[in-house]
């Protein structure tokens, strides 16, 4: 086997998302489920009309929520996939040149494919222990009638096995694409800095200082990252503004698990794009300070090139959680049977989730600031 | 001028304990331009690396102008790198994502050197300004790492097999362009390499063994890259 599944074991990142969107879908889709059941039950109309409130809003939330994390974990992996070849050209190279296929080396990437079957997993076991709480919460209103609790295996299929497999189908079929270069390339690892000529250049002034030039082709230089940094915060603010109505409209159960889940997916990818910026610029770093960059100046030029980046990426999640509660509260309108709860766009929660937001964000880019001072200089210096 | 006194430097502990530096020392006076010649191993990069204050050795003293910069905290030895020391490695280490110019720059910008261009242009890489390092051969990446450490107006440049990574006649080139500017402007030079034959082009030549100097020797006349039979 060529890719172990210790190497799989580093995309904890995929098995957090997994987690994140299994947990949420299988809690709702399950009571959709069960609830199903119950509606035979149901006489009132009233009572019948919001169960099919209940029911069709769950199905977004699972839809919403499974889709989004499901796109980021694809984006996620294929990100993982690219960087472990460029990383191993030399290995996978090699392998090529003594006749290995590529089909037979790509196919050992469905290993991949195992952190995603750990997350959603555990998402799904996750689901079990939050749902009996979740089930006495969304009657709490006493209109509908009790929901018996039940296993469905169906949705092991549909949220852990089917995409398990997906995604181990998807990691074969793209690193294949990617393993599709001579081997000698591979193993000279010709470097493939993606060159862009003139066009930027006339954008620029002529004499940018040094640092901002390197700040912004540093930024340039990745897209993915540019996304993974864009998703964080996105992520943080949607999720945590979102949170401060939940309360209000759903319950305190539901704003904790929203916020929580926000937060947990912001921190996470925040860690794999820092992580992966330092890695892929320490040559860089060690460079700027042996030439007599002081630390900061280091740091400043490879990490606050993607801070603009987090605000853009916060305002869009405020609006688009703003948004999701406007298209959720309309399915309730024209239904005078039911009180509606008041929402407006909430100011004060946006200001509280940016100003955390910008703490952990700043916090994380000391701790990196300080990881960037660590570099050996030396060893950098000696390998190859 | 840079006084290396007694210096010795080892690296890792109990048995895989190597000692790199033993008990050296080594002048280097303002505009000379010494060779490090030696086998693999033998201690050169580790001397270049704590006479250019990259590294501090475990005793003895390095002084600079009369500050001992062994003693020197993190901050303030990044400080004199930025001040004093210009580095050429073999492996070039340019940025990959920037092309030649912004390269350059690199150096330039530490010493408020507007006209940096010049010395591209006296590396021979005037026409080539927007090429990103990929898209140059070595020995043209090698000028590119010239004229950076060049371009932030050095007192002594450091230089760890620079022509390791090239063919002869690149070499020789490359040689010529760094002995020539050497020359025009005057600043000191030390250079590390294991091929006998460069060492004619120095002012001195210094023999390295197992961590220690074993033979220091002046040339009278320097001669050119082109002189030297090699
Ligand atoms: N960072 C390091 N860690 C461990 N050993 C090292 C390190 N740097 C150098 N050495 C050892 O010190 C000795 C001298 O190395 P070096 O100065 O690089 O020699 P040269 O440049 O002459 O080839 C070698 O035996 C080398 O293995
Ligand atoms: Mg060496």
């Amino acid at each position: 086997m060529i890719i172990r599944p210790k190497d799989a074991a580093k995309l904890f990142g995929i098995s957090i998302m997994c987690f994140c969107a299994v947990l949420i879908s299988t809690m709702f889709l399950n009571s959709n489920i069960d609830m199903a059941r119950i509606k035979d039950q149901i006489t009132d109309p009233d009572a019948l009309l919001l169960h099919d409130m209940v029911v069709s809003s769950g199905k977004m939330t699972s839809a919403v929520t499974g889709g989004a994390l499901a796109l980021t974990t694809v984006v996620i992996l294929l990100f993982y996939v690219k960087h472990y070849i460029d990383t191993h050209k030399s290995e996978l190279g090699i392998l090529k040149a003594l006749g290995y296929s590529n089909w037979k080396i790509a196919r050992s990437f469905w290993v991949f494919g195992l952190s995603v079957f750990t997350g959603a997993a555990l998402g799904f076991g996750g689901a079990f222990a939050l749902m009996p709480a979740f089930y006495r919460q969304m009657r709490s209103d006493e209109l509908l009638p009790d929901t018996p609790l039940r296993f469905n295996p169906i949705l092991v299929m549909y949220l852990v096995v089917l995409p398990a497999l997906a995604f181990s189908a998807l990691a074969v079929l793209y690193s294949h694409r990617k393993l599709k270069r001579p081997a000698l390339e591979l193993i000279r690892g010709t470097s493939n800095v993606r060159v862009k000529k003139a066009k930027l250049n006339g954008k620029q002034k002529p004499d940018a200082p040094f640092l901002r030039e390197l700040k912004q082709s540093t930024v340039r230089s990745r897209f993915s990252l540019v996304f993974f940094i864009w998703f964080a915060s996105f992520c943080y603010a949607a999720s945590v503004v979102m949170s401060f109505s939940m309360p209000e409209v759903s319950s305190d159960m539901m704003a904790v698990l929203m916020a929580g889940i926000g937060i947990v997916l912001a921190v996470t990818t925040l860690f794999i794009a820092v992580t992966t910026v330092i890695k892929g610029n320490a040559k860089t770093i060690a460079m700027l300070r042996v030439f007599g960059y002081s630390d900061r100046e280091c740091a400043r030029a490879i990490l606050s090139g993607y801070r603009p980046i987090t605000y853009v990426g916060f305002a869009l999640g405020s609006i688009y959680q703003h948004g999701l509660m406007l298209m959720a509260l309309s399915m309730f309108i024209g239904n005078d049977a039911l009180e509606l709860p008041d929402y407006s766009f909430h100011w004060q929660a946006c200001i509280i989730s940016f100003i955390s937001f910008v703490v952990m964000y700043e916090i994380f880019m000391r701790v990196y600031a300080a990881k960037i001072k660590r570099i050996p200089l030396k060893e950098v210096m000696m390998e190859e | 001028m840079i006084e290396i006194k007694n210096t010795s430097k080892t690296y890792g502990t109990g048995e895989n304990a190597t000692a790199a530096l033993k008990d050296v020392s080594l002048t280097v006076s303002d505009g000379v331009f010494i060779v490090l010649l030696g086998a693999s191993g033998s201690g050169k990069s580790t001397l270049l690396h704590i006479a250019s204050g990259l590294e501090r050795p475990d005793s003895g003293s390095v002084n600079v102008d009369g500050t001992d910069i062994a003693a020197l905290p993190d901050k303030e030895l990044t400080a004199f790198r930025k001040e004093k020391v210009g580095f050429i490695f073999q492996q070039y280490f340019l940025l990959p994502n920037l092309n030649v110019d912004k390269n350059v720059k690199m150096g330039a910008d530490l010493a408020g050197n507007g006209g940096y261009r010049e010395i591209i242009e006296a590396v021979g890489l005037g026409d080539k300004l927007h090429k990103f390092p990929s898209q140059l051969s070595g020995g043209e990446q090698q000028r590119v790492s010239i004229a950076r450490a060049l371009a932030k107006n050095p007192k002594v440049l450091f230089l760890d097999e620079p022509t390791g990574a090239l063919d002869e006649e690149t070499g020789r080139q490359v040689l010529d362009y760094i002995g020539n500017l050497q020359k025009a402007r005057g600043f000191s030079m030390v250079m590390v390499t294991h091929n006998a034959n460069i060492a004619e082009i120095a002012d001195t030549v210094v023999k390295m063994n197992s961590g220690k100097i074993v033979e220091m020797a002046g040339n009278e006349q320097r001669k050119t890259a082109y002189e030297i039979g090699w």
